[in-house]
């Protein structure tokens, strides 16, 4: 077969094209629902937060509940109804769910450890840890995106902890919960 | 020196290996969700699937899911191989006519 250099040139491009178009299609099909579950908790906990902040350990619990139950939905959903599944060897999304039950224990376990503190230092540890599982899972994935959310989240609330303490839980609603949200809609309409 | 694919080099054949190699080894798409994927038409998806089936490139597994059957695709040990090399091939002509 006489293949010439344009003709490699143009394969390998196509070859590229399909690949990218199938892993970002694929991506965006599991991340975006919980990016944007996640996303919407978010900007509800830290406003209502920033209002009642008495009642602070009540809304977080609840967002905790709500979001714990809302991505098992999703993910059994997906596991079952997506349009990927697996057909044999290791189970990775079990493997993805341990790794996410197993940091739901540790954390508090951390926050045992490191008492006192106060209720923003709390909450800091807990976004920069589940930061933490966001670049974790962008190295497992190989995938940029997880890793610059992750750092950029991680980012957003150190500023937020150590220069804007005043108005902390609207800057993580606006500039955390937005940034979930945001990346969750953008992935929707632009990786499908 | 790697081998070109005749099989795979045929541009539609070329997408859906890149697609399902994009897959884990343990990994089958959907045939609705690939033919929408590649913007391919139900009749033209599968007459290239059956070549590459027939090539052991590609399997296809029938079963049911939720009572409704369904048709899911994986790239096999063979078909990763063979584009695999047929990758390769294609870098080896632009590197060798560049050098």
């Amino acid at each position: 077969m006489n293949v010439s250099q344009e003709e490699a040139k143009e394969s390998l491009s196509a070859v590229r094209d399909a690949t990218v178009r199938t892993q970002r299609a694929i991506a965006s099909a599991y991340a975006n629902p919980l990016l944007i579950l996640w996303g919407m908790l978010w900007i509800i906990a830290y406003t209502t937060t920033h209002f009642y902040l008495s009642y602070a350990f009540h809304i977080f619990t609840a967002m905790a509940m709500v979001g714990g139950v809302g991505t098992a939905v999703i993910c059994l959903v997906f596991h079952s109804k997506g349009p990927v599944q697996e057909t044999s060897g290791p189970r990775l999304g079990w493997r993805i769910a341990v790794f996410w039950i197993l940091l739901c224990v540790y954390i508090p376990i951390w926050l045992f450890l490191l008492a006192p503190f106060s209720g923003l230092q709390c909450n800091a540890f807990i976004c920069t840890a589940s930061m933490f599982a966001y670049v974790v899972m962008g190295l497992w994935f190989d995938s940029r995106f997880m890793i610059v959310l992750g750092l950029a989240l991680t980012a957003a609330t150190l500023i937020g902890f150590y220069i804007l303490r005043d108005i902390y839980c609207l800057w993580m609603a606006i500039v955390g919960g937005g940034t979930i949200l945001g990346t969750g809609l953008y992935i929707r309409s632009k990786w499908r | 020196m790697a081998q070109l694919d005749n099989i795979i080099h045929q541009p539609v054949r070329l997408q859906i290996m890149s697609s399902l190699i994009s897959l884990d080894q343990n990994e089958q798409v959907n045939f609705t969700y690939l033919r929408k994927l590649l913007k391919l038409t139900d009749g033209n998806l599968g007459a290239h699937l059956s070549k590459l089936e027939q090539a052991g490139y590609v399997k296809i597994d029938k079963t049911f899911v939720a009572r409704k059957p369904q048709t899911f695709i994986s790239a096999t040990g063979k078909g990763r191989d063979a584009f695999a090399g047929h990758v390769a091939a294609l870098k080896e002509i632009i590197q060798s006519e560049q050098g």
